[in-house]
């Protein structure tokens, strides 16, 4: 579904990704996995169209998309949940919600969409009129969560989702990973802290300092010595 | 000597005034949340606007209704070439530059009005349907006060529907909030922003035929105090909220009006001193304002 | 490497010739150019010492035209005639500043006047410099306001919107130069000293700064307050020079003027705020006999402003100014993280 290759990302001179190649086949959950600053959120940017690549190209279902604009990504189905959750802290939770929705052409599926992540997260149900900012942290990733499948999407790129949250929040929410993608939809994860993610995943790659360093399944990677050094325990 | 007549009086006028104020704080506080841009140029916009029915309307002899609606569209457009010509290329860039450049605009077009209308002020005489008189014991009042009320709510009501209910105005309130979020959801953020401008600009011209219609003159230089505490108001209400614009609009209305009709007559002048006196106040001490959103306005 | 630091000789060179340069236009120019020379020096200091609060210290300040208008009020004030002081309704000195029978000699008049000006920066900088970005430019600007609002007035002392004209005319040529050596040296020095070091780096990074030991407050205040100086300076100089002194005309144009001049010219040198000045003035005495002659009064502040955006939209560092010193200030050059 999704393919990268030799991926390439400047910010101005400083080279934030650099010849970056990794796939994603339909149905998958992916992991990024890396510590701060390697480039992790750089790749989901530029996957997402925000950020233009310096070099190489990505391909969405078959189709090079390197010069697409993020609406048009979005309107062909991909959803990025950004880091730190990237919630409306002003908006409500329902009008967060609906703006997942916003490249979707006006028909009435999107308020049967808005009824099933009710269902998927009946926290937020019960709180549709609360502003959003006033929410606990899990439940504003889960807000982040609902607003990203609102879009419909086929490929779903999650940053850091676990960050900062409590251990029993991060399993229900991981729980809520799987069954997303049981449902249909493709998973791209990035993570920093490995342990969760290489739980759920089927194939993992790691990145460090912008470079791409290894790339496995969960079960192969778990023991690698590498992966234990670049994580310092994570 | 305080008397009930005189406070109900001047309140009411400082009201007025705050309807104003409010209309044209609504413009800015959108633009200001999106590009944190302090638009000097909003103020020229008054000045435009009021021009712009001057000509049509008196000279031209179109009649009210059509004049308020042309200037609308003219002011819309005019926010929209701003936009266009000079903050896109500036977009992303710091604050400061920003607000130089809208100071340069600003005062582009109040010379360029000075220059090629005039100098001299012109008399902006009250359009004859709105200048009825009425008397009641306790106020003294003509319909242009109704209609400056009456129209004033309507645009706010109409800007608060907008905003709250229709998915363009949301996407305009999550842009304002988030730009970089805004665009992942796919939101087309130069659109959200040219029609921020289109709106705030279309308003304030409007603003300018209210002004010259109450006040009975229009300059080249009416815009620029009036556009700067339209930012007091902006301030006042608290940064980032389109709700507190509007209080922000009439606490100022009121303040400025009440301040000067009730201290010693000699303080009078004193009236657009204490409306800064007032913004430095609140920048000091409550820089989030009345209902504002924490934005880090102290280093 | 560092570029060698001009030696105070080479500065002292420079004031010879400068003084040379003085004594034969006076001597061989018309009244009408040393006229423009006169005002082309009086915002020259009013642009290097602006350049010392928004170029080195990075502070976008806005209310220069304020403290103008105080060191040009003071120093009126303090040397106005004795004989015309009842005629124009102005008060005698106090006993502490001479008595009643006192008039100031032009330079401790221009001094106080600066003096006066630095005492209001300090008293509104403490609380105004804290602000951030643009919010500080926007409280400056209500300095200005304010100022002139007490200057509209507070009639007793100041006339009100009438003004104060028959003001002594005491600057000329010389004066205004002897001033505008002495301020570029103070800047030049402060610049190259310790302390211009502090407060580019304060400009540059607040948060390192303040990491290496170096409190905000302090370096911000200083050049905050040097700035005003020599402003209360040049509104002295400007004050006797055009003989008459109104509200209006420090208001917040005045302060525009002088931007412009600084971003034309460019804010991270010393030399920048000179050209600026200089060729601003150039060109308003250019295109001043077009304007009379058309009559399109506002055209020389359109063009003012036209300039400031198209600097502002491609040069930003002005004609002389060096991109990296524009950079955080106008061009915002944070690293991406």
């Amino acid at each position: 579904m999704l393919n990268i290759e030799h991926l390439t990302v400047k910010y101005g001179v400083i080279p934030a990704v650099m010849d970056v190649s990794l796939r994603v086949e339909k149905g998958q959950i992916v992991t990024i996995l890396g510590a701060n600053g390697a480039g992790k959120t750089t790749t989901l940017k530029a996957i997402m169209g925000v950020l233009r690549p310096a070099g190489g190209r990505i391909y969405y279902q078959g189709m090079e998309v390197t010069a697409v604009s993020p609406v048009q990504r979005v309107r062909q189905g991909i959803a990025l949940v950004p880091e730190g959750r990237g919630i409306f802290n002003r908006l409500t939770v329902e009008e967060n919600l609906l703006l997942g929705a916003y490249c979707r052409p006006k028909n009435d599926a999107v308020k049967k969409d808005l009824e099933e992540v009710y269902t998927l997260f009946p926290r937020l149900a019960e709180r549709k009129k609360q502003v959003a900012g006033t929410l606990s942290g899990g439940e504003q990733q889960m807000l982040a969560l609902g607003r990203g499948l609102m879009s419909k999407p086929k490929l779903l790129l999650l940053d850091e989702p676990s960050l900062g949250l409590a251990p029993l929040i991060v399993r229900e929410l991981y729980a809520l990973i799987t069954k997303i993608r049981e449902q249909g939809v493709t998973i791209l994860l990035v993570e920093q802290s490995a342990a969760v993610a290489l739980g759920v995943a089927d194939y993992a790659y790691v990145l460090e300092s912008g470079n791409l360093k290894l790339s496995g399944k969960p079960e192969e990677l778990k023991s690698l010595e590498d992966v234990k050094r670049i994580y310092l325990g994570g | 000597m305080f008397s009930w007549s005189y406070f109900l009086q001047q309140s009411m006028n400082g009201v007025i005034l705050g309807c104003i104020y409010a209309l044209l704080a609504l413009g800015m506080t959108v633009v200001y949340g999106i590009l944190r841009l302090i638009n000097f140029a909003h103020g020229a916009l008054i000045t435009i606007g009021a021009f712009f029915v001057y000509f049509i309307f008196f000279r031209a002899g179109i009649n009210l209704a059509a004049s308020l609606f042309l200037v609308l569209g003219f002011g819309g457009l005019m926010g929209l070439l701003l936009d266009a010509v000079a903050y896109r290329k500036l977009r992303g860039g710091p604050e400061v530059a920003l607000l130089i450049t809208s100071l340069g605009f600003y005062t582009f077009v109040e010379n360029f009005m000075k220059m090629v209308v005039s100098p001299q002020p012109y008399a902006f005489k009250t359009p004859a349907s709105l200048a009825v008189m009425y008397r009641t014991s306790l106020l003294t009042f003509r319909s242009i006060d109704i209609f400056i009320i009456v129209s004033s709510l309507l645009i706010m009501l109409a800007f608060n529907l907008f905003v709250k209910r229709t998915r363009m105005g949301i996407a305009m309130r999550a842009t304002a909030e988030n730009l970089e979020v805004a665009r992942f959801m796919g939101i087309e953020v130069n659109r959200v922003i040219s029609l921020a401008f289109v709106l705030g600009s279309a308003i304030a011209a409007f603003t300018g035929f209210l002004w010259g219609a109450k006040y009975g003159q229009i300059s080249y230089d009416m815009g620029f105090l009036t556009g700067v505490k339209a930012f007091v108001a902006v301030v006042v209400g608290g940064v980032g909220s389109i709700p507190g614009a509007m209080v922000g609009g009439f606490v100022l209305g009121l303040a400025e009006i009440l301040s000067t009709a009730f201290l010693p007559t000699r303080f009078a002048e004193y009236r657009d001193g204490i409306v800064f006196g007032i913004l430095i106040l609140v920048l000091l001490l409550r820089p989030a304002g009345l209902m504002g959103v924490k934005e880090e306005v102290r280093v | 490497m560092r570029k060698r630091i001009p030696t105070e000789w080479y500065f002292l060179l420079w004031g010879v010739l400068l003084f040379l340069g003085v004594f034969l236009a006076n001597q061989f120019l018309n009244r009408y150019l040393l006229y423009i020379l006169v005002l082309m020096g009086i915002y020259s200091i009013a642009t290097v010492s602006l350049n010392l609060t928004n170029g080195y210290a990075g502070l976008f300040s806005l209310g220069h035209a304020a403290f103008m208008a105080i060191g040009a009020y003071t120093s009126t004030l303090l040397t106005f005639p004795l004989s015309l002081r009842e005629a124009y309704e102005l008060p005698m000195l106090p006993t502490f500043l001479g008595g009643p029978d006192a008039v100031w000699p032009f330079f401790p008049a221009l001094c106080m006047g600066g003096l006066l000006a630095s005492l209001a920066a300090l008293l509104i900088g403490a609380p105004v410099l804290r602000l951030r970005g643009h919010y500080l430019s926007v409280a400056s600007l209500g300095f200005v306001v304010i100022i002139t609002t007490f200057a509209k007035t507070m009639k007793s002392i100041t006339r009100g919107p009438m003004g104060i004209s028959a003001i002594p005319s005491y600057t000329n040529i010389y004066w205004t130069y002897l001033w505008l050596f002495i301020t570029v040296y103070v800047v030049w020095r402060l610049v190259n000293s310790r302390f211009g070091r502090a407060i580019m780096a304060l400009r540059e990074d607040e948060t390192a700064a303040q990491v290496l030991g170096i409190y905000p407050m302090k370096y911000k205040l200083f050049s905050f307050v040097v700035g005003a100086f020599f402003a209360g300076v040049a509104g002295g100089l400007y004050a006797h020079f055009t003989k008459a002194i109104r509200p209006f005309e420090f208001s917040f144009f005045l302060t525009f003027q002088i931007v412009v001049m600084l971003i034309l010219g460019g804010m991270g040198t010393i030399g920048g705020p000179i050209v600026g000045a200089v060729s601003l003035l150039a060109l308003r005495y250019v295109l001043k006999p077009l304007e009379e002659h058309f009559k399109i009064y506002g055209l020389i502040e359109i063009i003012y402003a036209v300039l400031l955006i198209v600097v502002m939209l491609f040069k930003p560092e002005g004609l002389v100014g060096r991109r990296k010193d524009t950079r955080r200030v106008l061009l915002g050059g944070k690293s991406h993280g």
